[in-house]
């Protein structure tokens, strides 16, 4: 698997959502299940599949699933599409 | 007078949130004159809490005006806040602005900070005159359930605890545990009770806001309950630079001990003190405490009682247990004792059956010092995210809902629910998260052939695996 897919198997199964669900839209305010505890969960199999640890600041404004390859991409991980 | 507000100049700030919004002393006792000729005293009044200032002035006045609040939460289940309007008609509910859907029948009779005053269509009818308040034990559970408040809980428990914690006028405390649950309205009234101002928020702890406020009115005192705790070291906050910060305190739930080890040593090295505490809604919140300074040397002790409040163990004859070391049942005696539980409307004509002392239902055990540590429950409920959850109301509920047998265990950080049928496994699963409103993560389904059951076709749930 490419970093995009292992990024999107991550959000798909934690969020019970289709891959085509994944989008500008999905974000901690629009989706009701992403909760602190989704989210606490989401950074701790982020951080071991790639194998990173995120700063305070990232945990805290990985708001988004397009926000966050973004600050993935502060890790040296590459989406290419 | 209730929590020293009489006492406070009309400038003073009660709250603020994390709107800004802010609500003074003066303003809440222009609310209660008003309100005086609209409220009813002795009247069962529904509040939908949130953490605004909006709901902080509802809660003092309606306990101030000498009716009786349920405390709800505003995102309650529809299901289960249109069960409890049935069960116990309340004559008025207070909801933030926009979230009147539940009550076509009610009429608006006031409205400040976000707030409106519903007159429902129900009638007044008898209530115990000792009653104060009507608090839910078991988060969303569905269980029409109240714990019955005495007048003079509210106010022992906040003096007490504000004694044993020191506070003064000068605190700033962060209050993002909900109003509606027992700690989270134990932490408003301990330091509106000190003369403090209190500062509410709805923000999400694993969020930026949430952190800028505490630095923006750079906040002095957090709680929280285990799972908080869990979240905050995960976002690495032993790094953060919060030079404001002195006390960590922590109720509604063991902390492991490698956390609360944690805690204690990062107290420790910035000179911040780590409070340990325990408490249930039936106490009207806290029963003990841990000196922070035994903080490190006692990992995992919940302390010692709060001043006024006696413990005990029993053994299980009943007997008090004099020697240390020695597991029983904790029972505790004091002034913030609650009457008793609800059911049904008509008990809330029902005197004080607890009179002054409540069988916690944990079992712990007093070393040579006099500290308590608990090491198990003697009934059936988790501790979930800080909410007490009945194993058998789960049961009860998937029963009712998918007809089938089903037996729940678990531990509070992972329940487990054995069923016969793997069809619905997955119906369950959701079924379960739903009504509690935890994430599915927290719950395991499990299929077995068979619920092992004794001669009497009781569970034996030392059996399930």
């Amino acid at each position: 698997m490419n970093n995009l897919e292992k990024y999107n198997e991550i959000f798909t199964r934690l969020f019970s959502v289709e891959e085509s669900e994944l989008n500008e839209d999905f974000t901690f305010a629009t989706v009701d299940k992403w909760d602190s505890l989704l989210h606490m969960t989401l950074i701790s199999e982020l951080e071991d599949t790639f194998d990173i640890m995120l700063d305070t600041e990232d945990i805290l404004h990985f708001g988004g699933y397009v926000n966050g390859k973004t600050i993935l991409k502060k890790y040296d991980i590459s989406f290419e599409d | 007078m209730f929590l020293n507000l009489d006492r406070r100049k009309e400038d003073e700030l009660v709250g603020v949130d994390s709107s800004d919004a802010v609500l003074t002393v003066g303003e809440l006792n222009e609310e209660k004159m008003k309100l005086s000729s609209l409220l009813s005293a002795r009247s069962i009044v529904f509040i939908l809490c949130n953490n605004t200032v909006g709901a902080l002035a509802a809660y003092l006045n309606t306990v101030r005006l000498d009716a009786v609040p349920v405390m709800l939460s505003s995102k309650t289940d529809k299901q289960l806040l249109n069960n409890l309007y049935e069960v116990y008609q309340p004559a008025y509910v207070w909801c933030p602005d926009g979230n009147d859907r539940f009550f076509s029948d009610a009429s608006m009779v006031y409205q400040a900070k976000g707030y409106q005053l519903y007159r429902t269509s129900n009638a007044l009818y008898d209530i115990h005159p000792s009653l104060e308040l009507l608090m839910t034990t078991s988060g969303s559970t569905g269980s029409p359930k109240l714990v019955r408040y005495k007048k003079g809980n509210l106010e022992a428990n906040a003096k007490n605890v504000a004694l044993a914690f020191g506070w003064t006028a000068e605190e700033r405390p962060l209050c993002d545990l909900a109003m509606n649950y027992t700690m989270g309205l134990n932490v408003v009234n301990t330091h509106i009770y000190a003369g403090a101002t209190v500062y509410l928020t709805n923000e999400n702890i694993m969020s930026a806001p949430y952190w800028d406020y505490i630095k923006k009115y750079q906040l002095t005192n957090l709680t929280q309950v285990p799972f908080g705790y869990e979240l905050m070291l995960k976002l690495r906050f032993t790094r953060m630079d919060l030079p404001y910060l002195t006390t960590l305190s922590q109720g509604g739930g063991k902390l492991t001990d490698k956390t609360f080890e944690t805690l204690a040593d990062y107290a420790g090295k910035t000179g911040k003190r780590f409070i340990a505490t325990f408490g249930t809604t039936e106490t009207a919140a806290r029963m003990t405490l841990l000196d922070p300074a035994l903080a490190k040397e006692k990992i995992g002790s919940i302390g010692r009682a709060i001043p006024e409040g006696m413990l005990m163990l029993l053994d299980d004859n009943g007997n008090e247990i004099t020697a240390a070391d020695t597991e029983g049942e904790l029972v505790y005696s004091g002034p913030n004792v609650t009457m008793g539980y609800a059911v049904c409307r008509t008990d809330l004509e029902k005197g004080d059956e607890f009179c002054g002392t409540y069988h916690t239902g944990d079992i712990a055990v007093r070393d040579a010092d006099g500290c308590y540590y608990i090491v198990g429950r003697k009934s059936r409920f988790l501790k979930m995210l800080g909410y007490r959850v009945s194993l058998d109301q789960i049961e009860r509920l998937v029963k009712d809902q998918f007809r089938i047998e089903v037996a729940c265990t678990g531990s509070d950080d992972h329940m487990l629910v054995f069923i016969t049928e793997d069809t619905r496994k997955d119906d369950i699963l959701s079924f379960v998260s739903e009504k509690t409103g935890f994430y599915r993560s927290l719950f395991e389904v499990k299929v077995i052939s068979e619920i092992p059951k004794n001669d009497t076709g009781k569970i034996m749930y030392k059996n399930l695996i």
